[in-house]
């Protein structure tokens, strides 16, 4: 036991310890993510504390000034108000739409499936401007379902461009892929068998589906429905081309504080109420997957 | 194992859905052939007018000049990058490898209109905005996290013994590492490589901020171009960025598997 | 601790070797010198530490304490690629990326031999394996079989000074595990390389094996011949885990032990609470009625009912109640007789001799 305790105090030699090289290896990524992400996010978080002057200036002094103005504003009230109510809806129209996908990808196998998948995360990779810019063409006053109106008979047709309806259609269908591919990763423990077991037992497919599937799936929803309402209520692209600056959500006045404005604490602070609705939407969903579990 | 059969109601469901998920990619298909001086639909005749104008357009070329160059630059780095980091939270027994590991992925939970914001401010303050380094530094931020997972995935998958058998035939750390792991870890280097690419490629929002007149992205150029006016220039130049999309996508299965990569 | 002792250290030789994850030792003072071309097995259950030793020796794992040296070379510090050892994993291991030739020639090139010289030496070990015409196959492109003679041909080509085995075979199919078996012995010993074979498979170790190291908890429990740790195992762990034992417990006084009221004798003197420990095939059984015969040595006789019979083809199962105990007897089948019926009382009579007792440390 003695001569045991000796020798493991002898240290090991090497060319170089575990440590020196671990930092070594992981040193670059640290510095990148120090430099272009922890530091820029906790400057933009003392940014929001920080006195706005005009013309862009910034005041030396600490001042809660942005967060209470921001709070006690009615007109920023119903602007976050909007962006949730807004994303919600979304995140629940996303999730009606891609659920069918999600199952009928579950269900299929080997060259089929793997086509499937591409077109689901093709849409996914390709960039925003441009499915955006696909569905003004789907929806602009003489775009193709303007198009089949008229030439159905319809007078005027309707408006689906610059309007909230645009960028709920739009973004639903941008979040798409997103809520697809959680689904399929939570659809792990849908065991066939287990629906054929119930409608031995006599459940009618329906049955079946709202009895058995849903409850099986319900981690994939909930980390989809998560990622969803995340990237929704913090989408500007879609929204900016789609709404043609008529709609207005968090996103989009961030983007104009910060760039039209120059406000930048102010822009600092809705940023920073971004992350807070992050963050209690991150702890209503462990709250949910706990419940579900 | 046999598969449940797949009920009608769902094949039609799911046709239509995927009719709407693929409608507005489709559709710039015929719009980029359009002969209209204006986007419609359905256009009045067909020509090749638009990839004509696209490049002749030197703004779009000299922004695409550009994307090109970043999305090499930053695959480049990011692969030099994410290497050695995944190799270290993968193979060394780190203590907390994991909060690492959430640690460096972090950046991808951020929304990019946060983050572009903040990168904006902090490079605002060092001559950074508009420039090349500002926006390989940007790009690297949500590019790295992307590669480090597909990389830690792809070493996490590597048999261990297999690396013990080089070393016990005699083989040094270094040349175990570039003789065996690194063969071996080759699909998991060029679907890395494919999306590291492809992500900065089609990077908006953050460059959205950190772009100006000297310097510009073609996603960025596509976005003020579509802000500004609805003409199927536009149209002919996604035809061209579906068709990259389509063909790293195919990369990526072919190497690291499609379901791997991106269902967990 | 070990029945068999050696005065020389051995060509392998491993003194106080230890392992600690934490608090726990995974091998626990391990002693052992294996002498120059043996074949030595690493027996025991799975989380003996017959792995974690064999890792040891090889240098993949390193030791907590203790020493390792081969051939009079401490190599307890040595990094495995200058230890000069052959691995045949349990896995095959072999580079997915590489030709069988490649993957054979990988250690060779790794010790600077001239490119056709080590072809050269490559080929006769594929040979040697009986893979000639496998050459320019891809391990993905072989049976699981081919793969583990491609991993012994990595391991052997190299001419290691010890050739490590860890569960080599236990991802074979069971034909194809016996004709790997003797391929390997065969060849170890025409090659004369120093051996060590870990698996948890006491059929292999036994059959295979010069010697046989029995692990248990970390610890050896005995190292000997194969027929020395069936015939006088040493602990009552090596006489349960090596070949199967009926067991009855009981208290000891002198060479006499009382199980539940009747008397047994075994070989020795013991005291206190024992356990003993008689193989099923060396019991005797027959009805009560039938008249005993004259004993020619020493027998121990206790009286039990027949629970169950089960025939197998080639041998006869009996499930004896006897001692408050269920005990197994095996026979023969004959082409005479009908098997005893269930429910019979017999008479179960074994020689002292084949009584192992083990005293129990409370």
């Amino acid at each position: 036991m003695t001569a045991a305790a000796i020798m493991t105090a002898v240290p090991e030699k090497r060319p170089i310890s575990a440590g020196a090289l671990a930092t070594l290896l992981l040193g670059p990524i640290a510095i990148v993510n120090g430099v272009a992400f922890v530091l820029p996010v906790f400057n933009l978080l003392m940014l929001s504390f920080r006195e706005a002057l005009s013309g862009g200036g910034l005041g030396e002094a600490f001042t809660l000034e942005n967060w209470t103005g921001t709070v006690t504003d009615s007109y920023y009230l119903e602007l976050i108000g909007q962006s949730i109510s807004t994303s919600l809806f979304i995140t629940f129209l996303t999730l009606i739409c891609s659920y069918p996908i999600a199952l009928y990808l579950h269900r299929s196998q080997g060259a089929w499936r793997t086509f499937l998948l591409v077109l689901v995360i093709s849409p996914l990779l390709t960039s925003a401007v441009v499915r955006t810019y696909g569905w003004i063409a789907i929806l602009a006053d003489d775009g193709l379902i303007n198009s089949i109106l008229m030439y159905f008979g319809s007078e005027n047709g309707i408006r689906l461009l610059f309007n909230k309806t645009g960028v709920v259609i739009g973004l639903t269908e941008i979040l798409m892929p997103y809520m697809i591919l959680a689904l399929l990763a939570g659809f792990g423990r849908l065991d066939h068998r287990i629906e054929e077991a119930a409608e031995t037992l006599g459940a009618p497919p329906w049955k079946v589906f709202w009895r058995i599937i849903v409850p099986l799936t319900m981690p994939g929803i909930a980390l989809g429905c998560l990622l969803s309402f995340v990237l929704a209520i913090s989408s500007f692209i879609t929204p900016k081309l789609l709404g043609g600056g008529r709609v207005f959500l968090l996103a989009t006045e961030i983007y104009d504080q910060a760039i039209v404005t120059l406000n930048w604490p102010l822009a600092a602070t809705l940023s920073m109420i971004i992350l807070v609705v992050f963050g209690a939407a991150l702890v209503f969903y462990s709250r949910l997957l706990r419940a579900i579990s | 194992m046999e598969e449940r059969p797949v009920s009608l109601s769902l094949k039609i469901t799911a046709f239509f859905m995927f009719a709407f998920l693929l409608a507005p990619v489709i559709l710039v298909l015929p719009i980029s052939f359009s002969a209209d001086n204006f986007m419609t639909f359905p256009p009045s005749g067909w020509s090749t007018r638009w990839y004509v104008e696209f490049f002749g357009d030197t703004h779009m070329i000299g922004a695409l000049g550009t994307s090109t160059l970043l999305a090499v630059a930053v695959t480049g780095l990011s692969l030099i990058i994410a290497m050695p980091a995944s190799y270290a939270l993968v193979r060394m027994r780190l203590p907390g490898a994991n909060v690492l590991l959430s640690f460096f992925t972090a950046p991808l939970l951020l929304p990019t209109i946060v983050l572009g914001l903040a990168i904006l401010i902090v490079f605002a303050g060092h001559n950074l905005l508009g420039t090349f380094t500002g926006l390989v530094i940007a790009h690297l931020v949500i590019v790295l996290p992307y590669a480090l997972r597909v990389l830690t995935t792809s070493l996490g998958g590597l048999p261990i013994p297999i690396e013990e058998a080089a070393s016990t035939l005699g083989g040094s750390p270094l040349v175990v590492f570039f003789r065996i792991t690194l063969p071996m870890m080759a699909p998991g280097i060029v679907a890395t490589c494919a999306l590291s690419f492809l992500v900065s490629f089609d990077e908006a929002v953050i460059s959205l901020f950190l772009t100006g007149p000297r310097i510009t992205t073609l996603p960025v150029a596509l976005y003020q171009h579509v802000e500004t006016q609805a003409d199927p220039l536009v149209a002919a130049i996604s035809v061209l960025l579906i068709l990259l999309t389509l063909a790293v996508v195919m990369i990526v299965d072919r190497t690291a598997g499609l379901t791997k990569t991106f269902v967990k | 601790m070990s029945t068999t002792r050696q005065n020389l250290p051995g060509h392998l030789s491993i003194r106080g070797l230890t392992k600690r994850y934490e608090a726990m030792a995974a091998v626990d003072n391990l002693n052992l010198d294996v002498a120059k071309g043996e074949l030595i097995a690493f027996l025991g259950p799975s989380g003996c530490g017959k792995s974690t030793s064999l890792r040891m020796i090889a240098g993949l794992v390193p030791a907590s304490s203790g020493t390792i040296s081969i051939g009079g070379r401490d190599v307890t510090k040595t990094p495995p690629y200058k230890r000069d050892i052959g691995l045949v994993f349990q896995s095959y291991a072999l580079f997915p990326h590489m030709t069988v030739l490649k993957n054979v020639m990988f250690g060779l090139e790794m010790r600077r031999v001239p490119t056709a010289d080590a072809e050269r030496r490559a080929r006769e070990a594929i040979a040697l394996v009986r893979l000639e015409g496998k050459e320019e196959r891809r391990p993905a492109q072989l049976s699981g079989g081919q793969q583990q003679r491609v991993a012994l041909a990595r391991a052997l080509v190299i001419e290691p000074s010890i050739l490590l085995f860890d569960e080599p075979l236990s991802n074979l199919d069971a034909k194809l595990r016996d004709e790997m078996r003797a391929e390997i012995r065969d060849i170890q010993k025409r090659l004369g390389i120093t051996s060590i074979f870990v698996t948890h498979d006491q059929v292999e170790a036994l059959s295979m094996c010069d010697k046989v190291a029995v692990l248990n908890g970390g610890r050896l429990e005995q190292l000997g011949t194969p027929q020395e740790l069936y015939e006088q195992p040493a602990t009552a762990f090596v006489a349960s885990f090596v070949g199967r034992t009926n067991r009855l417990r009981g208290k000891a006084e002198g060479d006499r032990i009382d199980v539940a009221g009747m008397t047994i004798r075994a070989p020795g003197r013991h005291a206190g609470t024992v356990d003993i420990m008689i193989r099923p095939h060396r019991m005797a059984m027959r009805p009560i009625l039938e008249k005993a015969a004259a004993d020619v040595e020493p027998t121990n006789r206790i009286r039990g009912t027949i629970r169950h019979v089960y025939y197998s083809g080639d041998i006869l199962q009996y499930e004896i109640e006897a001692a408050q105990q269920i005990m197994t007897v095996e026979q023969a089948t004959a082409s005479g007789g009908a098997p005893l019926a269930e429910g019979s009382d017999v008479e179960l009579a074994w020689r002292v001799s084949d009584t192992l007792a083990f005293e129990v440390r409370q």
